[in-house]
């Protein structure tokens, strides 16, 4: 009698403690949203409802027509998407050489590289870009080949940055599919690059998707070198443009707050559309050391 | 070392059995060599000439001699660290000081906040799937529409203070959030808003990686939650916590997209109880063009990183799991 009692009880209270920590869940749903959902709920307000602080009927859709307008924002735009996109395929090629080689073959100087891959992660991004921004000078001075305001300035200085963590993540990956799987490959006549193209490759197309992913909205989000890199407005990305809604000309806070969620859709699109291949891709390369 | 000195047991030279190991592993030379030049030239000589330029009197009559500058041995650390007339320094060490807390506090909180929320999401509710997917969506957010944001959310008459005074009224007057002391918090907390979503991925993980059978013994011999955290969740995610921590303690220290973002729109001046290293070092470095102080204080805080890191391995070193 009495043990039933007491188990109905630890019952009882096992399901208020449950229904508390699914409460806290939702709590913290709310405040991660909260902030998104004020970017949305003002890019839809008129400026002077957000300068008196009067919150009406968000239906003020000529933020989003005025925004390409007051800022030429289209051009940044593309940019950003031309820099990414091509950033992202470079580092995820290279890097996926680089990752299988140091996942499956011990040669000399394979633990170096491997620490080498690792101290580049605790260097500060400013260490690279003082002394990349006065070479990129002297090279335009001496040799005449302009790399600031370039594209391909841009896009070799991300690759590179990108490389050593993208390394990290895929070996992590390669070294969990079994090794046999080459090597039947190379019994039934494939080389190794051949075995690593034909039967590696698209066994570990999710590791790839979600460090494709990774790099790419690393590269989305990168200010540091975008600032300093690329001054002239044909090649400057969003991180360079979106400053010009606010500041020393004008404070259009309604039309930041549409570019903002502009530019937070790409990034918003790739990830929800991949959520699965990505999570799935970063836990089995990044939570083993 | 050792598989050299094997080679030299079975084919009588070091030489030989090196070259023939090379021969062997063209294959995987030939895949390590394109990131191997990206890295360096993007990586190595930057870093060796960064080091260099610290020696260097670099301001912008200098500037394009660049490693040629004159030569000044210690005068720019001395300059960072000691020089009591500098404006430097005294940035620097504000600087310092303010990354301190702002680190420690964003360490503290973010693990905390991502290990309750992955212990919370690793249990079966309804909806939870959503919750997971909704508490992911600040880490979307690119981290400088997050400064944007939440410079505009600080505002004296913001929505954070209207949420404070007019909703809730935990105030009687909404405070200046962007001056003054306060602008330390007015940074801390989107930092964690940012960051806890992909720890708490992360951390759920290696919470899903851990046997159910282990908290079912356990539940068996009479253990409460508390120590079954302590006893079997702990424990078992310490190796995937201590990655966590690394990289949060080199990505607080060197902070810099949402601060800069959120004063001055760029400008990137939050006063001298804001300011964080890497926003003072970009200022003194762009802005007033003194690049050889800058890579001083660069490699100063370079070397601050390196013994907390060691320090790092020193209580996790048991912790790592090495995958080969």
């Amino acid at each position: 009698m009495n043990k039933t009692k007491s188990l109905s009880e630890y019952k009882r209270r096992k399901r208020i403690i449950d229904g508390i920590g699914t409460a806290i869940v939702w709590l913290f749903v709310i405040a991660a949203l909260f902030p998104i959902a004020w970017m949305i709920l003002t890019s839809f307000m008129t400026q002077s409802d957000i300068a008196t602080g009067r919150i009406g009927i968000p239906n003020h859709w000529k933020n989003y027509v005025d925004m390409w307008k007051n800022v030429d924002f289209f051009n940044y735009f593309k940019n950003s998407v031309i820099v990414c996109g091509i950033t992202t395929v470079v580092a995820l090629g290279i890097a996926t050489f680089a990752g299988y080689a140091v996942a499956r073959f011990k040669f000399p100087g394979s633990g170096i590289f491997g620490a080498a891959v690792l101290a580049t992660q605790m260097v500060p991004g400013i260490m690279f870009l003082l002394p990349l921004y006065l070479m990129f000078i002297k090279i335009q001075d001496t040799l005449g080949i302009q790399i600031i305001n370039t594209y391909a300035g841009l896009i070799l200085v991300y690759s590179a940055f990108y490389i050593p963590f993208s390394i990290w993540i895929l070996r992590g990956f390669f070294a969990g599919i079994p090794k046999e799987l080459e090597e039947a490959a190379i019994i039934d006549g494939c080389s190794g690059f051949e075995a690593f193209l034909k039967v590696i490759l698209p066994i570990a197309r999710i590791g790839l998707i979600a460090t494709g992913i990774y790099i790419f909205l690393m590269a989305w989000d990168e200010l540091l070198f975008a600032w300093v890199l690329t001054t002239s407005s044909d090649v400057a990305t969003i991180p360079v443009g979106i400053r010009l809604y606010v500041g020393n000309y004008q404070n259009r806070y309604d039309l930041l707050m549409a570019a903002g969620c502009v530019t937070t859709l790409p990034p918003l699109m790739i990830f929800f559309g991949l959520q699965k291949q990505f999570i799935s891709g970063m836990t089995a390369g990044a939570v083993k050391a | 070392m050792s598989k050299v000195a094997k080679g030299l047991n079975k084919k009588g030279t070091v030489k030989k059995s090196l070259l023939s190991q090379i021969k062997k592993n063209k294959l995987a030379y030939g895949l390590i060599a394109p990131a191997l030049i990206a890295m360096f030239v993007v990586h190595l000589v930057p870093i060796v000439s960064g080091i260099w330029m610290s020696f260097l009197k670099l301001n912008q009559f200098t500037l394009k001699k660049f490693l040629r500058a004159p030569f000044i041995g210690l005068q720019n650390y001395w300059t960072v660290l000691f020089d009591p007339t500098s404006t430097i320094r005294s940035g620097f060490i504000d600087a310092l000081r303010n990354t301190a807390i702002f680190s420690v506090i964003c360490s503290f909180l973010v693990i905390g906040i991502g290990l309750l929320l992955a212990i919370l999401l690793n249990r079966k509710f309804r909806f939870q799937g959503l919750a997971r997917t909704l508490l992911m969506t600040p880490w979307v957010v690119p981290s400088f529409v997050v400064g944007l944001l939440w410079g505009f959310m600080w505002q004296q008459d913001g929505v954070i203070n209207k949420l404070l005074v007019d909703i809730f009224h935990f105030l009687p007057e909404g405070p200046y959030w962007l001056t003054g002391p306060k602008v330390l918090i007015a940074i801390i907390i989107p930092t964690i808003w940012r960051t806890v979503p992909f720890v708490m991925l992360m951390l759920l993980a290696g919470l899903q990686q851990i046997p159910v059978d282990y908290y079912e013994a356990a539940e068996i011999d009479g253990a409460n939650s508390w120590q079954q955290f302590r006893s079997i969740t702990l424990p078992l995610l310490r190796s995937v916590l201590s990655i966590q921590i690394l990289n949060g303690i080199i990505n607080y220290i060197y902070s810099f997209n949402i601060v800069a973002m959120m004063f001055g729109h760029g400008a990137g001046f939050p006063g001298k109880y804001g300011d964080l290293l890497m926003t003072n070092i970009n200022r003194n470095s762009f802005q007033i063009w003194q690049f050889g102080p800058g890579a001083a204080a660069t490699v100063i805080v370079m070397i601050c990183v390196l013994g907390l890191v060691a320090l790092w391995y020193k209580v996790f070193q048991d912790d790592l799991v090495v995958n080969d």
